[in-house]
């Protein structure tokens, strides 16, 4: 019968150890990873924040620097009162020492140009009015300065004008008596963005806008000299939204649906933006990585412990399983295969020694099992020979049985029908015997009568013969064997038997010439039937040639061979020959052979025979030899 | 003239006892006949026959019986025994030791018997 497939214990204990250490590991793992990402985002938001808010400072500061160089110059002592030729000196040494100065102009009290320096001015420069200009009115106001103005310059570049007053520093108080007016590139702000903020990325961007849009600066400089340079709507209409003065957050703003990181921050006091904007992806690379990477430590891990757990269960399920297999052996009765167990110092290790105690009981048991099936088989097949033999002797002793209740009915009947056909022979004989004397006495006899008489007399005789011939095969007789000499015994007895002339006589004696004990009387009679016999089966004119041989054909027996060259025994009365009353003749008892086997068998010797129909037949009377 | 042996033949068959009586008479005896033993024995008893011809199978005895106590009578009565059947060798020392001088068995060779009778006879004549 095969075992039903079952789950390996090895794979049981490794999906438990897996769930127990994986579960909790995974549970943490997550949660690290999204706290981490959380951390790490906002971090980087927070980055994004005090980026645009440095870099809002940083532009407040770069205008700073040119009104306070403005200012430095209006201040000086006199410069109210200079005359237009060292005005123009001053304003050539400003342009000298920032280059991001385009263009510098001296505006008097009603807000006329009165001198008018640039690097791209002709040598006669039209003279404009900002008399109602606020580059005039508010710098000229109770703030002192002005910043603002914004436009491309010549269509290209975006450039601030800052204007301060010109004081007049003799009067008391002191009063302004003109404006000093710049118009200063704002290009290295885009420089700066471009180098403070490194952008990678085609949707990432460093912007300083104005509140209505106006582009400032671009981290991307090449994007300021675009002709529609302008902060997306989209963007602007987020920021709008912003109450505070700097923030940032996901904005979902590209077309493609990608998410933005965006951080702004206002300046202090030009009312600009500062806007950057990062993809998620970008921004959050760090925390994407961090994920991939606690990501793999985990997957690591969990190689690590499943190896780890293999072994383990390995080692666990290693002396169940050499259990198992010493059990599969045992239940298959191979007890000399049973595999070394291992002795460990626990449970296993128990059920280990039990289970060697048991093997051990086992095999003896079955040792004893086994040897008691051979010794059961051994007396079962003694016992069944012994049925056997005995069967066979109670067979025998039945057929002798019946044999003999056979013999003996039939020699009860011979006695009988002898005794009881005797006596009407006896007075038949003796009235014959009467009528013969008579007839002797009463002179010459009729020759007719005289022959009849003899035919009763001979018809008597032969009548008494068969009597006699019943009789002899009937009697039981006492044995008296005395020890003879086969040859001399046989050729006395040939050389008293009278064989007829056309009867060939041949005697082939043994040189052994072995002795036999038998009752030479019923010895002779057996050899004188089969003589008889031999005799009658070669009639003449023909004869034949009788052979009489002594043989010793193997240790411990004698035998003499009577073979005729008669017509043979037809092969299906064979078996019959020896049986009493059979007969082939036209007259006979049926008795010669009969005695013939009797005598052999009462000598423990037997009688068998040979025979060729047309060529002849052979007795063979064997005979124990004498010790 | 001198009287005939005297013969007793016993014997149940009432046929062969008178065919063996009438061939011994002719042979020259005085024959008588008993059917059973103790007719025989009456008779023996009556007529002190020279010898006796018995059965040794009669109804109402076995012929040895006869024998023995015809011995018993008589020393030298001549005793014949007839049998119909082979007897032992056993069974005649038997009966010669109860007395029987002779056996002769059925059927008889009579000329041969009345010679031995006579030569017996002669025998005990001459002692």
């Amino acid at each position: 019968m095969p075992a039903p497939r079952r789950g390996k214990l090895a794979y049981k204990l490794l999906f438990w150890f897996l769930l127990l250490s994986m579960g909790p590991m995974l549970f943490v793992g997550w949660h690290l990873v999204r706290g981490s990402q959380r951390a790490l985002r906002r971090a980087t938001l927070e980055m994004q924040e005090s980026l645009a808010v440095g870099f809002a400072d940083t532009a407040s500061k770069y205008v700073a620097t040119f009104r306070n160089a403005l200012a430095e110059t209006s201040s000086v002592a006199d410069f109210a009162s200079m005359n237009p030729v060292r005005q123009r000196q001053y304003l050539d040494r400003l342009l000298q020492i920032h280059p991001a100065v385009l263009e510098l102009s001296v505006l008097d009290a009603r807000g006329v140009e009165t001198l008018r320096a640039g690097r791209f001015l002709g040598p006669k420069p039209e003279m404009r009015d900002f008399g109602r200009d606020d580059l005039f009115e508010v710098a000229l106001g109770p703030k002192g300065r002005y910043v603002g103005r914004l436009e491309r310059f010549q269509g290209l570049y975006p450039t601030v004008a800052v204007s301060v007053p010109i004081l007049d520093q003799s009067a008391q108080p002191s009063r302004p008596v003109g404006v000093l007016m710049a118009r200063v590139s704002l290009n290295p702000l885009s420089t700066m963005l471009a180098t403070e903020f490194p952008l990678s990325g085609p949707s990432s961007a460093a912007v300083v806008a104005r509140a209505d849009g106006f582009l400032i600066a671009h981290s991307d400089p090449k994007e300021i000299y675009r002709p529609d340079a302008r902060l997306p709507d989209e963007v602007l209409k987020a920021l709008s939204a912003q109450s505070a003065d700097h923030g940032g957050g996901d904005l979902p703003v590209l077309s493609d649906g990608r998410r933005l990181l965006a951080a702004y921050a206002q300046t202090r006091d030009l009312g600009w933006l500062v806007y950057i904007q990062q993809p998620v992806e970008v921004a959050y690379q760090a925390s994407e990585e961090m994920t991939s990477q606690i990501v793999k430590v985990l997957i690591g891990v969990v190689l690590l412990v499943t190896a780890l757990s293999w072994v383990v269960a390995g080692r666990i399920t290693q002396p169940v399983r050499l259990l198992k297999e010493a059990a599969d052996r045992l239940g298959q009765g191979r007890f000399e295969d049973v595999p070394e167990l291992v002795a460990t110092n626990d449970e296993i290790g128990d059920l280990a020694h039990t289970f060697l105690d048991m093997s051990e009981s086992l095999k003896e048991k079955t040792g004893e099992l086994v040897s008691a099936k051979q010794e059961l088989e051994k007396f079962t097949k003694f016992l069944e020979k012994r049925v056997d033999a005995r069967t066979r002797e109670l067979k025998a002793a039945q057929d002798e049985l019946i044999k003999k209740e056979r013999l003996a009915a039939i020699g009860q009947m011979a006695s009988v029908v002898g005794h009881e056909i005797r006596n009407p022979l006896a007075v038949i004989n003796n009235s014959i015997y009467f009528i013969k004397t008579k007839l002797a006495a009463g002179g010459e006899p009729d020759s007719k009568l005289s022959k009849h008489v003899k035919i009763i007399e001979s018809e008597i005789q032969q009548a008494n013969g068969i009597i006699n011939e019943i009789l002899t095969y009937s009697r039981t007789r006492e044995l008296k064997p005395e020890r003879v000499r086969v040859n001399a015994w046989l050729e006395e007895l040939l050389a008293l038997y009278p064989f007829p002339p056309h009867v060939q006589l041949e005697k082939r004696l043994d040189p052994a010439d072995p002795a036999v004990d038998v009752d030479v009387t019923e010895m002779q009679q057996a050899v004188r039937n089969l003589l008889g016999n031999a005799v009658e089966v070669m009639p003449p004119p023909e004869g034949g040639r009788l052979v009489v041989r002594v043989a010793v054909p193997e240790p411990g027996w004698a035998r003499i061979d009577v073979a005729d060259s008669g017509a043979g025994i037809p092969p299906e009365a064979l078996d019959k020959i020896f049986s009493p009353f059979f007969t082939t003749k036209a007259r006979g008892t049926g008795l010669g052979l009969a005695v013939v086997r009797k005598a052999m068998d009462r000598h423990k010797g037997r009688v068998d025979v040979e025979s060729r129909p047309g060529a002849g037949t052979t007795f063979r009377l064997w005979l124990p030899r004498a010790a | 003239m001198t009287p005939l042996p005297k013969l007793l033949v016993i014997d149940d068959d009432a046929h062969l006892r008178e065919s063996l009586a009438e061939v011994l008479e002719l042979g020259g005896f005085e024959c008588h006949q008993a059917g059973n033993a103790k007719d025989g024995l009456a008779a023996a008893q009556k007529l002190s026959p020279d010898a006796v011809i018995m059965d040794i199978q009669l109804p109402d005895s076995s012929g040895f019986q006869i024998c023995q106590e015809l011995r018993r009578r008589s020393k030298t009565m001549i005793l014949i025994m007839m049998t119909g059947r082979f007897l032992s060798s056993e069974e005649k020392t038997q009966g010669f030791e109860l007395g029987a001088d002779e056996y002769i068995t059925k059927p008889f060779d009579l000329a041969e018997l009345s010679t031995r009778i006579r030569q017996l006879l002669s025998r005990n004549a001459a002692r």
